[in-house]
């Protein structure tokens, strides 16, 4: 049993968040918001500089930082709406705070602190018009997985939760018509007393949820087969028809060589790719980030672990290109092909002196 | 002339001036080094310093030590006096020290069966454990003095929590007049019990097939390292886990930079052993840190930051050492206050350093290189 659970501590850490969250506020002048506003800004990621200092960075299309904006602590995921030009970075789990910023400058930058006995799974992202933004968090007293609702009119207010239908939810996305949410419940129970350790390697449930985005009742829920428990279930994104890419990261023995990559869409069961042998011990058992080529037709998928960038044909599965790529971090789609980060700094092929974190954000329309 | 407490602020002002000029809160990346090939072979040399020079020899103490304290618990639960509670109170500390030296490797079989938990539910931000402990005693039931019934019942009222509070927390006064009491049993089928989980791990990393033939020969047929650079990330990670935790869920759990000071949150305030306890844990990392041999990929031209961070490391411990243990007192005292101040200051530098210069300087990626499930 591991009810214990925070209360006081935790709302100590948002007091201090709240502070951390205003001084950050007021390190951002007209300037930042100026840098981050520039057109030829295409890209987005988390970072972190010699000095152990953590920032957004916002890039161009061939990887030239164009402006970093100090964060309180480090970042995760993030997320981007077309809609309302606003910029979301999550904390990294088991972190306590997003930080939004409006690109456009219209708006002074927030800072949402995770409420009490949640804290947000490093992921998130908008409805299509903006209005919503969706924030996988954890509900660490009862070992569940929720879906943070947050109003964008109304200073990212929080309005309500909902289930994700597992544990150890990670990446969440939406459809594009919006109506569908989509959980990649990686089934590892977490804790935040125990920091970022694996509770339950030995009794894990991955799972991939549809949700309702209006009622947040379930619509599909695909648990992974028992031969496949140890499969986390992590990062989604979609392609053009729709349909739901997931990449996994695997916990059983590490000569095992599981498939770490499939689809699957409304109505339908998961599909599992069968990769060649050495493009999964490419991977490492490991996939850190997946990201779609909509107009390509390109999966895209990095391995830290197995230092790995490999690219998929979306229609056929087939592997299209596979590159040794140290470190590999994020990655996102670029106008041709995609743009991929690594720890040592390299993103789209310049170096900077940060690392790179795990995800990329793409500033524009879904590519 | 200054006060103590004002001599024990100056000491660690000058310590941290001293940190300040080597360099060491201003890492940088170790561009220049030039890192080490990792090969399966030489990091197969260092995982085995790791494993057979402090991990199992880590264990085998707790093991060891674990054992007399349970003895040292029946032992005064049957015959309670004042030599008996001495020898009691020494076990408990060895026991809690043995513990904190091998609780940063929070990897391996520790994880299987919630032995951590077992072992140490902390932090019990609810006092979950507290109030299960306190409801067990009231309502006592013969089931709850027998080891054998431990491992089915809840971690909560399992492990070094709920014995310190038998031994030392309210009520624990009654033991010394009331041989074989009930409280007393409880406490000592409690101690058994981490015996026998301490005996687990032992058992499991002592196994000639198991863990540790898997932490010593990386390869492509290996259930846990595939590659010598998985093995080095995963031993380097120990070390940035376990200075983290310290930080976080050790000291951030009572007393917090402009947060309310919470000092009956801290692990073992009631047996006066928060700072054994976190210094073992320094102690254990830099135990790991010097005898895995992990600072030999570093080249030679930067041997500075091996030494960085064994000075940090050693900086730790002093200062811990002549914290105060009352905690009530540490955390409302300006000069206990810096120091506990110091340890987080410090403890954030030897993470980024380790995570960062030192990292990179031993062929593995400077920065983020810890792909641990995001």
């Amino acid at each position: 049993m591991r009810t214990a659970a925070t209360a006081s501590a935790l709302l100590d850490r948002r007091a201090f968040l709240r502070m951390a969250g205003a001084a950050w506020l007021a390190t951002l002048g007209p300037r930042a918001a100026f840098a981050l506003a520039r057109a030829d800004a295409v890209f987005a990621s988390g970072c972190m500089d010699h000095a152990g200092r953590f920032a957004i960075a916002v890039l161009s299309e061939d990887g030239t930082v164009i402006d970093r904006t100090p964060l309180p602590a480090r970042s995760h995921g993030m997320a981007y709406s077309p809609a309302t030009n606003h910029l979301v970075a999550f904390a990294r789990r088991p972190g306590t705070f997003a930080l939004v910023i409006d690109r456009g400058g219209k708006a002074a930058p927030v800072t949402i602190a995770a409420a009490e006995d949640r804290h947000f799974f490093g992921h998130g992202c908008f409805s299509p018009d903006g209005r919503l933004l969706y924030a996988s968090e954890n509900d660490f007293d009862a070992n569940r997985g929720v879906i943070g609702l947050y109003d964008a009119r109304d200073g990212y207010r929080r309005i309500g939760e909902y289930s994700t239908y597992g544990i150890g939810t990670h990446d969440l996305s939406v459809s594009d018509d919006g109506r569908l949410l989509i959980a990649a419940n990686g089934g590892i129970e977490t804790h935040p007393d125990f920091g970022r350790t694996k509770l339950n390697l030995d009794h894990m449930e991955p799972s991939l949820a549809l949700i309702d985005a209006a009622t947040g009742g379930l619509v599909q829920r695909h648990a992974l087969p028992e031969k496949l428990r140890q499969l986390s279930t992590r990062h989604v994104d979609l392609d053009e028809k729709g349909r739901i890419w997931f990449a996994c990261q695997y916990e059983g023995p590490r000569n095992d060589l599981p498939p770490l990559v499939g689809h699957f869409g409304k109505g339908e069961d998961l599909t599992f790719l069968s990769l060649p042998e050495e493009t999964t011990i490419g991977l490492a058992n490991y996939v850190g980030a997946i990201a779609v080529n909509r107009r390509e037709g390109l999966v895209g998928l990095t391995s830290p672990n197995g230092g790995r960038f490999v690219v998929l044909d979306a229609e056929s599965g087939r592997v299209l290109r596979e590159e040794d790529v140290p470190d590999a971090a994020g990655i996102a789609a670029a106008p041709h092909g995609f743009a991929v980060s690594s720890y040592d700094g390299r993103f789209a092929g310049r170096r900077a002196d940060v690392a790179w974190d795990q995800h990329i954000a793409g500033l524009a329309p879904p590519r | 002339m200054p006060g103590r407490a004002e001599g024990g602020k100056l000491r660690v002002h000058r310590l941290a001036a001293l940190l300040l000029a080597t360099g060491f809160a201003i890492p940088a990346f170790a561009q220049e080094a030039t890192p080490p090939e990792l090969t399966d072979a030489n990091v197969g040399a260092v995982m085995a310093q790791a494993v057979d020079d402090v991990i199992r020899p880590g264990y085998r103490a707790f093991h060891a030590s674990a054992g007399a304290l349970a003895k040292a618990t029946a032992a005064f639960c049957k015959a309670p006096s004042e030599d008996s509670r001495k020898v009691l109170d020494a076990a408990f500390r060895q026991a809690v020290t043995d513990w904190g030296r091998i609780e940063i490797v929070r990897i391996g079989p520790v994880l299987n069966d919630n032995r951590f938990e077992r072992i140490l539910f902390y932090p019990d931000r609810k006092s979950t454990g507290l109030k299960q402990v306190q409801a067990l005693l009231q309502q006592p039931d013969e089931a709850d003095t027998d080891p054998a019934n431990m491992a089915g019942k809840s971690v909560a009222i399992q492990g070094f929590g709920a014995l310190e509070f038998v031994l030392y927390g309210t009520g624990s006064e009654t033991l010394m007049s009331a041989p074989e009491s009930f409280r007393c049993r409880y406490g000592a089928a409690v101690a058994t019990h981490i015996e026998t989980t301490a005996g687990q791990l032992a058992a499991a990393w002592d196994a000639p097939d198991g863990v540790q033939q898997d932490w010593k020969h990386p390869g492509p047929q290996n259930p846990v390292f595939r590659t010598g650079k998985e093995a080095m990330t995963a031993l380097l990670g120990i070390l940035v886990h376990g200075a983290e935790a310290v930080r976080d869920q050790r000291i951030e759990t009572f007393y917090r930079n402009g947060g309310t000071a919470r000092p009956k949150s801290a692990v073992f305030w009631r047996s006066g052993n928060t700072w054994t306890s976190i210094d073992a844990n320094f102690e254990g990392l830099q135990t790991l840190f010097d005898k895995s041999g992990i600072a030999e990929f570093v080249d030679p031209g930067h041997t500075s930051l091996s030494g960085n961070v064994d000075f940090v490391l050693t900086a730790l411990r002093n200062v811990v050492r002549t914290a105060d243990p009352d905690i009530e007192k540490a955390v409302t005292t300006p000069a206990e206050q810096q120091k506990i101040a110091f340890l987080l200051v410090n403890t954030r530098d030897l993470i980024v350093s380790l995570n960062g210069d030192f990292g990179g300087a031993i062929g593995l990626g400077a920065g983020f290189s810890f792909a641990d499930g995001d």
